[in-house]
């Protein structure tokens, strides 16, 4: 039912091979937006489906073997093989799907990460998780992030608050150097290039990723597209454009109008700023003429003009690795900035001289705005001294060494002979010390055993909170499926209420939001899981009070809540 | 802190304060008290402008009509700002001790460009391009004509500080560029000349060298300020160059072509207005018979640029009667052009002195000595009468006449050069004459002669004893102060050597050698390695640069730094280069690190700063020795050596390391900053050139660090950074290298401190 249930959804369908073997059998390959699929021949579902994020990599036979397969490696560890059989066209349906495969797999990649296998791995061990999972998540009782949200708690406790502001990693400002060719022994160069290159180029150098989308596949394969790269005088840098028909030299050009227009924005802090630092404006008829040599294209030799584009290039090239690694700061510096402007206005300009300002000039040119505050910042900055001045700066901690001269030389390698110095053993002792001084126990999220199980009684059937609720037998009363149904709906329930309870003492916005949003999964559960269930038993007549503590739980959360947010509006009216 | 340096009180706005400051402030009490003149030379970052500032205004106030005010003049635009800011501090901490008004006037000039707040013509991007729009929007003919016509433009910034600018005097307080713009469109006055017109009764104004080394502008600018002014040079170890430039022309065949479309425009507009409005040139003419110097009263917002000649050597007399009506001068100046074209069709290198060229002028058109001398004068009033708007285009003509009045004037300290080709490409046809001054001490002499007290400072003037001799005048107090440091902040290092013993330089013979280009590499790349942050390692020239960075690359040396740090390196375009500069410092900032590869002499070198980790180490690769085959400096040698008795060398290896002192010094700023500082040459363990260094840098060297290898370099590289990453806080200093007041006074720092002025 679940295959049917994927196959009714109106799915693209990108490549569709024929004539494909898996585990011997004859079918079609189908390569959707979301997914890969496989089919044996005359039936209508796929035995074989995985989604693109599932898959850790492709693997090929080489070329001039005579099985042409591709296998898909999961990241289950798990593989799928499939054997191209059409005898004609083996070598090129095999082609296709490889070179779909190559552009659509790294799309899906960055979701399977690391913490993707680690929850993959959870479910896979944990079928009453798994169960858990499909009934709450897939259902959209609740939302995957909720569900996991204390469950990898466990995993990388305290490394949560680092993952959810993750940094951004930039990119090695040599990774072309990485790149350096081979000989391959037989007249030719061979060029490693790894996804990382490859993701790097891209982010670098933004046109050679336009050239790729605009070529490949549909022009060159992805293997053509990159030879041409590394001939292209794009990548030599000191080549100078001879201007053939070189996809390349159109990058070329789209990059030297990038650093043109970078140039011509000029930069932002004046203290830099060449071109305003001489405070003369005569003619270049004046002066000393220095002897630099002109920089007119026409003088140049071939040699200098080469020399120039390279270190033209240099510029440009750690410009973009710069730029490259910057692209998601961009926003928080610019609220920086305006943070920065705001406390100038508040600070500096009385209110109704700010406004005569723009009033006077009339033209509200951003350039004049927003200059003075960082300039003023900047020179202020440049005329301090911090020495001269009472210290009244945060104190940091200053690093305390005993030997400063082992510090400053650096560890001495080992001679070869292994022995413990008494030094050692008092160090190791003094460590395990500090370790044991610095243990902290985790007494927050500690219950005492006998709380613990008193508050099960109290919430079993027939405890202090479950009194309108009898004990059952169930295991005579209904059938297994019944049965299992039931559990299921149990383990959920005490999952979404375990949520629910954490809450409270509500004493942050957090919790607030987090109890309210809870309340409704709740009855959200309640109609979409446990009335479904409670329509099926009544259709087999059987007795609804199998459900009865489930509801009551269910009704004593409400209840809590209902309390809860009066006294809230109490308070807040 | 209030000071007592020798009698005088002087308010310091610092808690605490460097003995070098209050052995500075002593040097320079002396100098005032003596009415002279000063050279003194304190390193960067210890607090030079606050101590000059703090002393004078002193000064200032103890003694009001003795110096009545300090004139600062600074190099660039953001060097004027810093010393504006520091003056605010001092007057802010004035206003907190004495708790009254205070009644001090200070400003800051610049150019029209830095200045200008009029929406249109503060939109143009180049200085010469506002001058001429702000001129053709203010000279007194055009705001005449608005008389006739009301929809003649004019501008209204100018008009209301012309209406009621002047009538009261800017109220006291300390206003930068930026204070002047946002007074001027508060008021809606033009700021440009409101500072200009303040600057005559502010007791404090910073201005740029060229308001009062330049004729051309300080006449205009500074003509009237008061003799009772102390003047300092800031940053002066340049101000020789500066100097020179400022009396030297270069012609090349597109400034005749100019100059001719020029004079065509000339003749058309006399023609026109001859048939028009007569009666303007005939009075012209008749002014100028009756001697009057100028044929009409020229506002301030008339001239554009004053005579080029110093204002002692301006002809009291009247224009001579060959050049007086319009016509006559128009065909004067189209024989003087013609003959300029005829000397610059040459096949070979021509050098001439001044009577020379004009014994020449004379034998072959017959061009006399003294309408040459009028012409600069003679082209203003000219244009003037023509009533033209837009100046700037004739900035052709403006040129040759100048060049004219300049070289009839001067007999003695200019050469004359005339240059078919460039020496690199003798293929090409490009003559240009070069009419150059070699005598620094002519652009100065005026400053010297009139103002009581000339300070020149800087970080680096080492020999001192050099400047009073090229610039020619007698100090009273020459002065080389020391850095005292309570941890040795900085650490020059020579490395003389490569790993495979071939020995380091940039001298010519081993400029191509490849073994000393890949050593250089090797030794950058190591320390791109070890060093944390920015590196900046400066080159003797451009074509050296280039040459490198290409054989680097073909070399993979420049990937293996790219492993470690990105490059930036500086190219002939400045706005690429700033643009460069700013990815230098944001990739320092980041924590990636970068390395900027600069030239000596170039503008990064002049201007830049790399305070903390935006420098941490700078490598000097070779000795900056300035081009040596340029005629106009071989001449300027000669000149040196037959007028001051300066040997060539001598001047050359004076030249060379003042250059490269100011490279290595751009990485220190201040007693809290540190970094290396690699001379990669080995004829930098010479005497002749170690002893030119400062002497803050030179105490440093030691005889254990003169002849490196690379990795012997890279060693103590390392463990001096190590060193310096440790915690230095105040306490550290105090005492030693910061002292309180209560430090200051005791007898036992009072007698150390007099050592560390040394005294030539």
């Amino acid at each position: 039912s679940y295959v049917a249930a994927m196959a009714s959804l109106s799915e693209e369908v990108l490549l569709v091979v024929k004539k494909v073997r898996q585990k011997k059998q004859d079918g079609t390959l189908y390569l959707m937006a979301e997914r890969i699929a496989w089919g044996p021949e005359g039936k209508d579902r796929f035995t074989v489906s995985h989604s693109y994020s599932d898959i850790r990599c492709q693997k090929i036979s080489p070329d001039g073997k005579a099985k042409v397969q591709l296998q898909l490696v999961l990241h289950t560890g798990e593989s799928t093989t499939f054997h191209f059989a059409n005898e004609s066209t083996s070598r090129k349906d095999w082609e296709a799907a490889k070179e779909l495969l190559q552009q659509l797999l790294p799309k899906f990649k960055k979701k399977a990460n690391k913490e993707l296998e680690e929850k993959n791995k959870m479910l896979q061990e944990d079928p009453v998780l798994f169960q858990l999972y499909k009934d709450l998540v897939v259902s959209q009782v609740i939302s995957a992030e909720e569900f996991w949200a204390n469950r990898l708690g466990g995993i990388n406790n305290g490394e949560s608050a680092a993952c959810e502001n993750k940094q951004e990693v930039g990119i090695s400002g040599a990774f072309l150097a990485d790149i350096r060719p081979q000989t391959d022994g037989c007249n030719g160069l061979r060029y490693n290039l790894t996804a990382d290159i490859i993701e790097s180029i891209f982010r670098t150098y933004p046109a050679v990723k336009q050239k790729y989308k605009e070529n490949v596949p549909h022009n060159l394969t992805e293997k053509e597209f990159w030879t041409r790269f590394f001939q292209s005088h794009y990548f030599h840098r000191d080549r100078i454009s001879t201007g053939t028909q070189d996809i390349f030299s159109e990058c070329a050009r789209q990059d030297e109008k990038g650093l043109k227009s970078l140039v011509t924005q000029g930069v932002k802090n004046p203290m830099v700023d060449l071109l305003s630092l001489e405070d003369k404006t005569l003619d270049e008829g004046y002066g000393i003429s220095s002897a630099l040599p002109s920089t007119s294209h026409a003088s140049r030799t071939v040699k200098e003009s080469s020399n120039f584009a390279i270190i033209k290039r240099f510029n440009h090239h750690s410009a973009m690795v710069l730029a490259a690694a910057k692209q998601k700061e961009q926003m928080n510096s610019f609220i920086n900035i305006f943070k920065l402007i705001t406390v100038y206005l508040l600070r500096d300009v009385p209110a109704d001289q700010a406004s005569e300002t723009s009033s006077t000039d009339g033209n509200s040119r951003d350039s004049d705005f927003f200059q003075p505050p960082l300039k003023k910042v900047k020179l202020q900055e440049a005329i301090e001294y911090e020495d001269l001045q009472q210290e009244n700066r945060p104190k940091t901690v200053a690093l305390n060494l005993k030997k400063s001269d082992r510090y400053a030389h650096g560890p001495v390698p080992l001679q070869s002979q292994q022995y413990t110095t008494s030094q050692d053993i008092i160090n190791s002792v003094n460590y395990i010390k500090h370790e044991m001084s610095n243990y902290k126990p985790n007494l927050t999220q500690v219950l005492s055993s006998a709380a613990a199980s008193s508050a099960i009684a109290a919430l079993s059937p027939g405890g202090v909170l479950m009194q309108q609720v009898a004990q059952q037998a169930i295991n005579q009363m209904v059938p297994t499926e019944i049965q299992a149904e039931l559990k299921h709906l149990y383990v959920a329930a005490g999952e979404l209420l375990r949520h629910f309870w954490t809450c409270f003492p509500v004493n942050t916005a957090f919790l607030e939001e987090k109890v309210t949003k809870m309340k409704s999964n709740l009855e959200r559960f309640q109609i979409t899981k446990l009335r479904p269930f409670q329509e099926k038993i009544q259709r087999q007549y059987l007795s609804t009070n199998l459900t009865g503590h489930l509801e009551c739980m269910l009704q004593a959360a409400y209840s809590k809540f209902h309390i809860w947010q009066t006294r809230r509006m109490m308070r807040k009216t | 802190m209030k000071l007592n340096i020798d009698g005088l009180l002087v308010y310091f706005p610092y808690d605490y304060i460097y003995p070098e400051q209050y052995s500075y402030m002593l040097e320079l009490k002396r100098t005032l008290d003596a009415k002279g003149h000063g050279v003194l030379e304190m390193p960067s970052g210890t607090g030079k402008t606050i101590s000059l500032l703090s002393l004078i205004v002193a000064y200032q106030r103890a003694f009001p009509l003795e110096v009545t005010k300090l004139i600062y003049c600074s190099r660039t635009v953001p060097e004027i700002e810093k010393v504006v800011e520091e003056l605010r501090k001092l007057m802010e901490f004035y206003a907190k001790e004495t708790e009254e008004v205070n009644n001090f006037l200070a400003l800051a000039l610049s150019s029209r460009k830095n200045l200008c707040i009029h929406p249109e013509v503060s939109s143009l991007r180049f200085g010469k391009e506002v001058d001429g729009k702000c001129h053709s929007l203010t000279a007194s003919y055009v705001r005449a004509q608005r008389h006739g016509n009301p929809n003649q433009p004019v501008c209204r910034f100018y008009e209301e500080f012309d209406a009621v600018g002047r009538q009261v005097p800017l109220p006291a307080g300390v206003y930068n560029l930026d204070d002047l713009k946002d007074l001027g469109r508060r008021k809606g006055w033009c700021p440009y000349y409101l500072a200009r017109y303040s600057i005559l009764h502010a007791n404090i104004v910073v201005y740029s060298y060229h308001y009062l080394l330049d004729p051309k502008i300080a006449d205009l600018v500074s003509k009237e300020l008061a003799k009772k002014s102390v003047v300092v040079f800031d940053e002066a170890h340049n101000i020789d160059n500066v100097c020179i430039d400022s009396m030297s022309v270069n012609i090349t065949r597109r400034t005749l072509d100019r100059c001719q479309n020029n004079v065509d425009t000339l003749q058309n507009t006399i023609q026109r207005i001859k048939e028009t409005d007569a009666a303007k040139l005939r009075e012209e003419y008749r002014r100028l018979v009756e001697g009057l110097k100028e044929a009409n009263v020229a506002r301030e917002t008339d001239v554009y640029l004053a005579n080029p000649v110093l204002p002692d050597e301006i002809l009291k007399e009247a224009v001579p009667g060959s050049i007086r009506t319009a016509e006559h001068f128009v065909g004067f100046l189209r024989r003087f052009l013609e003959y300029l074209k005829s000397r610059l069709r040459v096949q070979h290198v021509v050098q001439e002195s001044a009577p020379q060229f004009l014994k020449d002028i004379f034998d072959k058109v017959c061009i006399d000595r003294k309408p040459l001398r009028f012409c600069a004068e003679r082209l203003q009033s000219l244009l003037r009468t023509l009533e033209i708007t837009d100046i700037s285009d004739f900035s052709a003509v403006t040129l040759i006449s100048n060049f004219a009045t300049l070289v009839s004037t001067y007999s003695q300290g200019f050469t004359i050069i005339i240059e078919p080709f460039e020496d690199r490409t003798p293929t090409i046809a490009n003559p240009v004459l070069h009419f150059s001054c070699m005598d620094p001490s002519i652009a100065i002499k005026p400053v010297f002669q009139r103002f009581q007290s000339v300070i020149i400072t800087s970080g680096t003037l080492s020999p001192v004893d050099i400047y009073p001799r090229i610039l020619d005048f007698r100090p009273v107090t020459m002065a080389s102060f020391t850095m005292t440091l309570a941890r040795t902040c900085l650490c020059p290092l020579i490395v003389g050597r490569g790993n495979d013993q071939v020995a380091l330089s940039s001298k010519f013979e081993t400029r191509e050698d490849f073994a000393v280009i890949r050593n250089y590499g090797n030794l950058l790349l190591e320390m791109s390695a070890v060093v944390p942050d920015g590196i900046v390692a400066f080159f003797t020239s451009y074509v050296y640069m280039e040459n490198i960075v290409a054989s680097w690359y073909e070399q993979g040396i420049l990937e293996n730094i790219q492993r470690n740090k990105l490059i930036f390196i500086e190219t002939q375009d400045a706005a690429e280069t700033s643009m460069a500069l700013e990815k230098y410092q944001e990739a320092c900032e980041n924590g990636r690190g970068a390395i900027l590869l600069s030239v000596a002499r170039g503008k990064v070198s002049e201007g830049i700063d790399f305070v903390h980790h935006f420098g941490r180490a700078v490598i000097m690769f070779g000795v900056p020795y300035v081009y040596t085959q340029s005629r106009i400096l071989k001449a300027r040698l000669e000149y040196l050596r037959d007028q001051f008795q300066i040997r060539e060398n001598d001047f050359l290896t004076f030249d060379a390391m003042r250059h490269a002192a100011q490279c290595v010094g751009r990485a220190i700023r201040g007693k809290t900053d540190y970094g290396l500082m690699i001379f990669a040459d080995k004829r930098y363990a010479r005497a002749d050139k170690r002893g030119k260094l400062p002497r803050w840098i030179q105490e440093h060297i030691n005889d254990g660090s003169l002849n490196l290898t690379v990795d012997e370099a890279v060693q103590l590289s390392k463990h001096f950074l190590r060193q310096m990453a440790q915690p230095f806080s105040q306490v550290d200093q105090l005492g030693l290298s910061l002292l309180t007041l209560e430090q200051l006074e005791s007898p036992e720092m009072l007698k150390k401190i007099a050592q560390i002025a040394h005294q030539t």
